[in-house]
């Protein structure tokens, strides 16, 4: 057993043992589910025990998923120990609207990554010191990652009415139809093979291509 | 961490002494000559000392993950390549690599030497900008000409291969979108032949130039704990000690092979953030000119019909090469569901795509870790203390590409 193997498996234990972890890996690499109000004391030990690089924390999804049931989101956090090589996964499971305990007090390197899922996909970390939007506009309205928001050919709203329909802006710059690339926005193709509308408005006359 | 100093928090002090300074917030950009693109900073000053600095980032935000989770696995390059597009073939190596080890995908060797070499090669243009541009932010504005002689150089390489000089493109899951062209192999050896010379000039110019030295010199120290902190990887944590390299300590696409140092320095200071990335430079040349010795001819694409088009002349006489052909350009592959994260070495730290499949063709979340946007982090403790300008040497040194920062 080498080092980062040793001090995974250490981890492992004792996340599992004493703060009620569950083991789930992904493609070999070692992920843990913890319960979110242990998530502080995790990484807390995790650092004394030798992972001195926080590389990202992140948020998936899961609305959309194909068969998935259980809570809305999950944020992962990763962990990197530069002596041993070992990488190791926290995974917290969160109900839209339910908080998570901030690990940005103990440690710095999470403000922007808790800044940026707070913003991307409005899950709130408690305790953060500077919980503020990071990467979108003051006055966009909802969290862009969520499999809800809407893409491309559906209008964007922001505050005070103001919007963006991207068919009538496109419409414009061209001065012919609308929509002209018929792609449907949130429109999934595979597992749920779920076929978005038929590409409209290419034969339309002078406005399709030739 | 205690060696911090203290964020400056209040406006409205009171004045101290005879000669009165009261800290003053200033806006530094979103558009400033010394901020390499639309980064913003918002500076609180005594005098010409910086008593904090915050960030202010996503004037160039576009959404990349988003609009990557509504395209096909194969697709998404397209969008890689734009977010650092100082290093774009770091993103595209990055990308594939992990899309490849959901498929389980076998890319080819001379697939894999020609990846590593035109990675190298484009981390080489990249240290080139940075250098050129840090250097001009501390006023030299003639080594600029100079680096830019260089990269360019580097740039007809990579529009020879790819066909243009920016947003390349040109890696496929599975291999890579089309063999090197008739006389790369001679145009790649005359630049590794030349460029040791020119690198040593820029280094006579100003590794030991006194003038250079006491600008840099002591100037924005990140610690080896401050830079663990604040996350800090890549060229500028390995200046404050931190020896880590993804390609050393988890090699991919056969760095393995490869012999390789990592230069590591202690100081953290602006002039060894900047030393770092010019040894760098020689490694990357290192690791270029062994990948070239070895280009053996061969296949550039994973023989895998469901990953990879087949070849023109199939199609032609094989109906099953045309059915593989039409699934692939309507709809790609279908990964097996699972998360993979595999990080890789960028010009700017660790880069890793987070990749999230549910079985369809297209990524269910992409997730990028960006060197750049967490090395941001570490202007403001890097600049808390010194003046004004030196912290304008620190963004310079630290070389965040802001497209790099907001995705």
């Amino acid at each position: 057993m080498n080092p980062a193997e040793r001090l995974i498996a250490d981890a492992v234990t004792m996340l599992t043992e004493d703060l009620a972890g569950e083991r789930s890996d992904q493609f070999g690499e070692p992920h843990v589910m913890l319960p979110a109000s242990n998530i502080q004391e995790a990484v807390r030990r995790l650092r004394a025990a030798g992972f001195d690089l926080l590389a990202d924390v992140m948020a998936i999804d899961w609305s959309d998923y194909p068969g998935h049931s259980g809570p809305r989101f999950t944020v992962v956090y990763n962990l990197y120990s530069i002596e041993t090589v070992a990488r190791l996964f926290l995974r917290v499971n969160v109900e839209d609207g339910q908080a998570v305990p901030s690990i940005t007090p103990q440690w710095r390197a999470a403000g922007f990554m808790e800044r940026e899922v707070y913003d991307l996909f409005g899950i709130e970390f408690e305790g953060h010191p500077d919980l503020r939007k990071l990467v979108t506009p003051e006055d966009l309205e909802g969290h862009p990652l969520r499999k809800d928001f809407p893409i491309g050919e559906t209008p964007t709203l922001f505050n005070e009415g103001r919007f963006l329909d991207p068919a009538s802006f496109r419409a414009g710059m061209l001065g012919t139809d609308a929509g002209r690339t018929g792609w449907v926005g949130g429109a999934r193709k595979g597992v749920k093979s779920e076929q978005g509308r038929e590409p409209a408005a290419l034969e339309s006359g002078e406005g399709g291509e030739a | 961490m205690s060696d911090l100093p203290p964020r400056a928090t209040v406006l409205s002090e009171e004045s101290r002494g005879d000669f009165s300074t009261k800290l003053m917030r200033i806006n530094v950009g979103p558009v400033h000559p010394a901020t390499h693109g639309v980064l913003r900073l918002v500076v609180d000053l005594d005098g010409e000392t910086v008593m904090g600095v915050q960030p202010r980032i996503g004037y160039l935000h576009t959404g990349f993950e988003k609009t990557m989770e509504n395209r096909t696995w194969q697709q998404v390059i397209t969008y890689t390549n734009r977010m650092d597009y100082a290093h774009a073939l770091g993103h595209d190596l990055a990308y594939v690599l992990a899309a490849e080890k959901l498929l389980d995908a076998r890319v080819p060797e001379r697939a894999q030497r020609i990846r590593v070499l035109l990675t190298e090669l484009n981390r080489i243009a990249s240290h080139l900008l940075g250098l050129g541009t840090s250097l001009l932010d501390m006023g030299a504005l003639t080594p600029f000409f100079y680096t830019m002689r260089e990269r360019d150089k580097i740039l007809d390489i990579l529009e020879m291969v790819s066909g243009v000089r920016m947003n390349y493109g040109y890696f496929r899951v599975g291999g890579l979108s089309r063999d090197v062209p008739e006389g790369f192999e001679a145009m790649v050896q005359a630049f590794i032949n030349e460029f040791p010379e020119r690198l040593e000039e820029y280094l006579a110019m100003f590794a030991d130039n006194p003038i250079w030295v006491n600008r840099t010199k002591g100037v924005g120290v990140v610690s080896r704990e401050t830079a663990l902190e604040v996350g800090l990887t890549g060229p500028s944590a390995r200046a404050s000690g931190i020896n880590y390299d993804v390609r050393k300590a988890r090699p991919y696409s056969g760095y393995e092979d490869y012999d390789f140092e990592v230069p590591v320095a202690e100081e953290g200071d602006a002039r060894q953030r900047f030393v770092v990335r010019a040894k760098e430079m020689e490694q990357s040349l290192r690791i270029a000119q062994q990948a070239l010795v070895r280009l053996e001819p061969g296949p550039i694409r994973d023989p895998d019909r469901r990953i990879s088009l087949p070849e023109r002349h199939e199609l032609e006489t094989s109906m099953e090469a045309v059915i593989f052909h039409f699934k692939l350009v309507t709809e790609g592959f279908h990964p097996p569901k699972g998360e993979v994260y595999l990080p890789t070495e960028s010009a700017r730290g660790e880069l890793g795509y987070y990749l999230v499949s549910d079985g369809g063709s297209m990524p269910y979340r992409v997730k990028v870790r960006t060197p750049s946007l967490v090395n941001v982090q570490a202007i403001e403790p890097a600049s808390i203390g010194g003046t004004f300008a030196d912290m304008v040497v620190n963004i310079a040194t630290m070389d965040p590409v802001m497209g790099d920062v907001d995705k």
